[in-house]
């Protein structure tokens, strides 16, 4: 017979041993712990529009409804693309290719990635990307800059970098918690995405507006600013742009493709680098390889002239080392393919319509545009 | 008088429920090319006058000022718009041509369309420059300094002119512009455009008529290799007239 002592001291046992047996188990459990980031809100949001000066030829950059530009979100931009951050072993970042001194782009024919591996195409110059409006890189792979901004970091040949590595490295870091903070309203560090920092790159890069060289001083009206080419650069601008007396006269036709305001139609074209009598027969396929028509194999984005003289060597993949072997080049004809284009046709070039050339393609250095103190490494 | 106040108001509130809404429809305009009857496909090889040989790698042009017209009536479509048939690279390509499709158009009979080949003159008093995004008239291929103009048709092509089974020899560059290339064709075609329906309407045109000679023969494009120096524009005002003439619809 049990007293009523027993009975309650039994459930008691009872009871302690459920509690043991839920501790136990829950002991077992594998799940990690819950990863709470770090509450932002108490950092600064206060987004100020960012005054995108653009010269007064030039159009309106079209900028996206979501991704505005502000202040800290340029600011950010300019932050992640200098960190080598976004790589694998923290030693490349964008500029790694993309040199400020060299307008954005990269001095050599193909640039190194993480480890020294060569990629397989000339890094362009970033001058005026934000009015690239047909597709960016040379094939035209991506339609937007905040699409562009991810592959790089993913690119085994670049920064061969995970992505998701990159978000962890981005909410751990106290700095990059402000920032972000700062440029999106962000409340908390796990909010910090690949998707924000390409944001923040985009903007940044929409503000490498390069639209002040001597030719935008010469070739435009600039009231009392204006300046003057030289004989030489004269002879030279002319050539470049205007068409002979006689239509058949053989000439370079160069601003059929190099127009005047941002020196590129933004267009895919092949300009008769590579020898291939039939449409299948080119080692890159270029835009072909996206669109998957062979219409379009071996043709490459037209790229823009300005500051030319600062982005060798030339070409998708960076073959010509001087603007000297460029004329050369389009002055033969160049080689054989069915869509070479129309307007590449071989030409007589005098020593002396070289010098005025060269003399001309000079005009398009902007020296403002490349040593901007807005652009340059803010570390 | 106070309650005379109050119904006025009532009043035109009910009137104004019962403006009705108007009623529109939609139209799409399809484009397609051909080379003497044949779907204009890029790259493809097509016989020229003589037997020469050709090969095309961009057609394409602008079309403005486009308006239905009914007796007094005129519904404005378009103010520009840009048809392209530069990527057509297959026979299937070709033959679905290139589509506008223009919405909010009022309900009702048209008996006319009017269509400008090429840019307005109040439009090609600007510049690409102008315009940003995908504005039709935002292409930097497309406007050209030299000329103060748009390229209002743009047709570049390769010759085979030695029968080598190369196109490497000579280039076809009819690029128009210049407010006196512009061209205004009006079609007596009978439109319908019902309520929330997309009525359609094909154009045709035929490539080789735009290199006749206006004197029953062709152009020399061996001779005349392009169309550039504004100074002469007789080719190309030649091609304009030619495309009133071959841009036709066919239903």
């Amino acid at each position: 017979m049990t007293t009523q002592h027993t009975r309650t001291l039994d459930r008691q046992i009872g009871l302690g041993l459920l509690v043991l047996l839920f501790l136990v188990s829950a002991c077992g459990k594998t799940d990690p712990p819950i990863e709470k980031g770090v509450d932002l809100s108490a950092f600064p949001y206060q987004p100020k529009a960012f005054d995108l000066v653009v010269p007064d030829h030039f159009s309106q950059m079209p900028i996206p409804s979501d991704n505005p530009l502000t202040v800290d979100g340029v600011a950010l931009g300019r932050y992640l693309f200098y960190d080598p951050i976004l790589s694998l072993d923290s030693t490349i970042s964008c500029a790694s290719c993309h040199l400020p001194a060299a307008a954005f782009a990269d001095t050599v024919a193909l640039s190194k990635g993480v480890g020294g591996t060569l990629g397989v195409r000339n890094a362009m110059s970033l001058a005026n990307v934000g009015y690239y409006q047909n597709g960016l890189f040379w094939d035209g792979r991506v339609a937007t800059l905040e699409e562009q901004s991810l592959h790089p970091v993913q690119d085994p040949l670049e920064m061969r970098e995970d992505w998701n590595k990159v978000e962890e490295k981005l909410q751990q870091h106290p700095e990059y918690q402000k920032r972000f903070r700062a440029a999106f309203g962000i409340e908390n560090s796990l909010d910090i995405d690949r998707y924000l920092a390409a944001k923040a790159l985009a903007q940044f890069e929409r503000t490498l507006i390069s639209g002040t060289s001597k030719y935008d001083f010469a070739n435009f009206d600039w009231g009392t600013q204006q300046q003057f080419f030289t004989s030489s650069e004269l002879r030279g601008r002319n050539f470049f742009f205007s068409e002979p007396d006689d239509p058949n006269d053989p000439h370079p036709g160069c601003t059929h493709c190099h127009t005047s305001l941002l020196l590129t139609t933004n267009e895919y074209l092949n300009n008769g680098l590579d020898e291939a009598p039939e449409l299948t027969g080119f080692s890159d396929l270029g835009r072909g390889g996206v669109t998957l028509s062979v219409f379009d194999n071996g043709r490459f984005r037209v790229p823009t002239l300005r500051n030319i003289t600062r982005t060798a060597p030339y070409m998708h993949d960076g073959r010509f080392e001087s603007l000297e072997d460029v004329l050369d080049h389009y002055s033969s004809g160049g080689h054989y393919a069915p869509n070479v284009d129309a307007n590449i046709q071989a030409f007589v070039l005098t020593e002396e319509q070289k010098t005025d050339l060269l003399a001309f393609l000079q005009t398009l250095t902007d020296q403002s545009f490349i040593e901007n103190p807005a652009f340059l490494n803010p570390f | 008088m106070k309650k005379l106040l109050l119904i006025f108001p009532l009043g035109l509130l009910l009137l104004s429920g019962c403006v009705k809404e108007e009623e529109t429809g939609a139209l799409e305009m399809t484009f397609k090319a051909n080379y003497d009857g044949t779907p204009l496909v890029m790259l493809d090889e097509y016989a020229y006058d003589g037997g020469l040989m050709m090969t095309f790698q961009r057609f394409n042009f602008y079309i403005g000022n486009v308006a239905l017209v009914d007796g007094s009536t005129k519904e404005n479509l378009l103010d520009i718009e840009f048809v392209d048939f530069d990527n057509m690279a297959s026979t299937e390509e070709a033959t679905a041509g290139y589509s506008i499709l223009v919405d909010e158009i009022p309900t009702g009979d048209y008996a006319k369309i009017q269509i400008g080949l090429g840019v307005p003159a109040d439009l090609n008093a600007t510049a690409d420059s102008d315009y940003s995004g995908s504005h039709p008239l935002a292409r930097a291929s497309h406007y050209w300094p030299g000329w103060e103009s748009f390229i209002f048709t743009m047709i570049n092509a390769k010759v085979d002119s030695n029968g080598d089974g190369l196109y490497d020899d000579s280039s076809v560059l009819y690029h128009t512009g210049s407010d006196e290339a512009y061209r205004l064709v009006e079609y007596t075609f009978p439109i319908r455009i019902e309520k929330d329906k997309v009525s359609d309407l094909v154009f045709e045109v035929d490539l080789k008529a735009l290199f006749q000679d206006g004197a029953g023969g062709y152009i020399d494009i061996l001779a005349n290799t392009n169309t550039h120096n504004i100074d002469d524009l007789s080719i190309a005002n030649q091609v304009m007239d030619n495309f009133t003439q071959s841009l036709k619809i066919v239903n």
